[in-house]
């Protein structure tokens, strides 16, 4: 071994081992294609959709914790060393977070579809068990990082969105046994609120400080706007869950507000990136994720006009959907198919240390496909949600289904280059 | 555009030196590649990091740049960047 290969070697020595974030990224783009077939398949009862079990609350949960949670925990443990500059303190742990996460999801799902509460049990405590890893190992990273404090701060924020949702999520499956909460729907509301604005959100709105400007090669973006957009949301939540709790009126608009403003920094951070970028084609996966902007931005409409009670058919069910599939789905998918061929690429250096270019690991064809039908799906889906009608809903859910294909296509064909190119 | 790139530089002999150390990522790679893209910057440049940057290798492979480790400490990285004939 020369002394550029013995460099090398301790370069890819610090970056996590490929299998770890591919296992997820893989998994979720599986999730994916069972998400879309549930939905396909209880199409009929999806616009009229108001909580509890069926099968519209197990496709919402492997959108959630299938796609989204699995592809963020990939995301997570691979770019946050990188983010914060230390490395995770091991691997072993994040390996048995998967090991934990697939079978609670597959059960966890399963048992939501079946309506049977024992079932949900068993899956959510194995999907506990993995969320806690996942916590524990990125708590320990964020702990340790001195700096980039304010992608920092999102990511705890996260965290401990995170334990409340999933607090939240194991009352409500008790729930659905014994029956012992007065509210049920209402703690409901804030677990998909905390799940998708402070969970999620947060990821996104952190995370995208960093690969924003990675991607489209362009300064860190300023800290105030991000230190003023995490507090905002924070505070969102926080009136959020006590305007659902204790039925003030006054605490939801005070929220909405506050929801309004936090987007508008964040979009301000965004449009700055990518303004002063030294990339001139940003290519397919930031058409995505400039629609997922977009969607963000509706998804805030529609929740306003949810609560001025505007004369907006299935308003919960719309709102959730263009929340959950058109904005976090659609950005989650722009920044996977950019993650996937650069780990490959710096994974599957040759041996002479040369990396491999990112044109020659990123097959755009099932791209394109995905994108189409990624489109198609929500433009149909929301539109059977609207008419009340299952037909397109169905119709949604099939483009849906054949761009997760697409989608899993893609995924697997950059693993196997990885693979290959080893 | 970015009018100023992020960082420090300097001429000496063995060429362009860049210290990008204390830079939040992804402020270092944009320090390498805004100043590899200026017109009549054909190297060598020698690059200081904190730390490996992973992430700019493909970067610069796309732009027909080579990159030799000149030194890969704990707190100190310094790579030899060459524009490839």
């Amino acid at each position: 071994m020369n002394m550029a290969n013995s460099f090398l070697g301790g370069a890819q020595d610090r970056l996590l081992p490929a299998s770890i974030p591919f296992r997820f990224f893989l998994a979720a783009a599986l999730f994916h294609v069972l998400a879309w077939a549930i939905l396909f398949v209880g199409a009929e009862e999806v616009a009229s959709f108001r909580g509890g079990p069926g099968k519209t609350l197990a496709a919402i949960h492997l959108v959630t914790l299938g796609v989204l949670t699995m592809a963020a925990m990939g995301a997570s443990y691979q770019l946050l060393p990188v983010v914060t500059r230390r490395p995770l303190a091991r691997d072993g742990p994040a390996r048995l977070s998967f090991w934990l996460m697939v079978p609670g999801i597959v059960i966890l799902t399963l048992g939501m579809g079946l309506a049977t509460p024992s079932t949900m049990l068993v899956g959510a405590a194995l999907v506990c068990g993995g969320l806690l890893l996942f916590l524990v190992l990125t708590a320990d990273n964020l702990r340790r990082a001195s700096s980039l404090p304010v992608v920092s701060t999102h990511g705890w924020l996260a965290l401990v969105s995170l334990v409340i949702l999933a607090t939240l999520g194991i009352l409500l499956i008790v729930d659905f046994e014994s029956g012992f909460l007065d509210s049920h729907s209402d703690l409901a509301l804030i677990h998909m609120i905390i799940g998708s604005f402070g969970f999620m959100g947060f990821l996104v709105l952190g995370l995208s400080l960093v690969l924003v400007p990675m991607f489209a090669l362009s300064q860190s973006p300023s800290r105030t706007p991000g230190w003023l957009q995490a507090a905002l949301t924070s505070l969102m939540l926080a009136c959020i869950s006590g305007a659902i709790f204790f039925e003030i009126l006054s605490l939801f608009w005070i929220s909405a507000t506050l929801a309004i403003i936090a987007a508008c920094c964040y979009l301000w951070l965004m449009r700055s990136a990518l303004a002063s970028r030294m990339r001139k084609r940003l290519g397919l996966s930031f058409v995505l994720i400039r629609a997922s902007w977009a969607m963000m931005v509706l998804a805030l409409a529609l929740g306003v006009a949810w609560l001025a009670d505007a004369p907006l058919p299935n308003a919960p069910t719309l709102t959730g959907f263009v929340i959950l599939v058109g904005w976090l789905l659609t950005f989650l998918f722009g920044i996977l198919q950019r993650i996937m061929p650069f780990l490959a690429s710096m994974h599957a250096a040759d041996k002479s240390g040369r990396p491999q270019l990112l044109s020659e690991l990123t097959p755009e064809n099932p791209l394109k496909v995905h994108l189409i039908c990624h489109f198609t799906a929500i433009l149909m889906c929301v539109t059977g949600i609207v008419i009340n009608e299952s037909l397109v809903l169905q119709g949604g859910a099939v483009f849906g289904l054949i761009g997760a294909v697409a989608f899993l296509t893609f995924a697997t064909r950059v693993t196997l280059k990885l693979r290959h190119g080893k | 555009m970015i009018r100023d790139a992020p960082g420090t530089c300097w001429q000496a002999d063995d060429g362009l030196h860049i210290n990008t150390r204390g830079l939040a990522p992804p402020d270092p790679m944009i320090a390498i590649l805004w100043r590899i893209e200026q017109p009549d910057q054909n190297g060598p440049i020698i690059a200081h990091f904190d730390r490996n940057p992973v992430h700019l290798f493909v970067e610069l492979e796309e732009r027909g740049w080579s990159h030799d480790y000149l030194n890969n400490d704990l707190g100190e990285v310094r790579l030899l960047l060459r524009k490839q004939t």
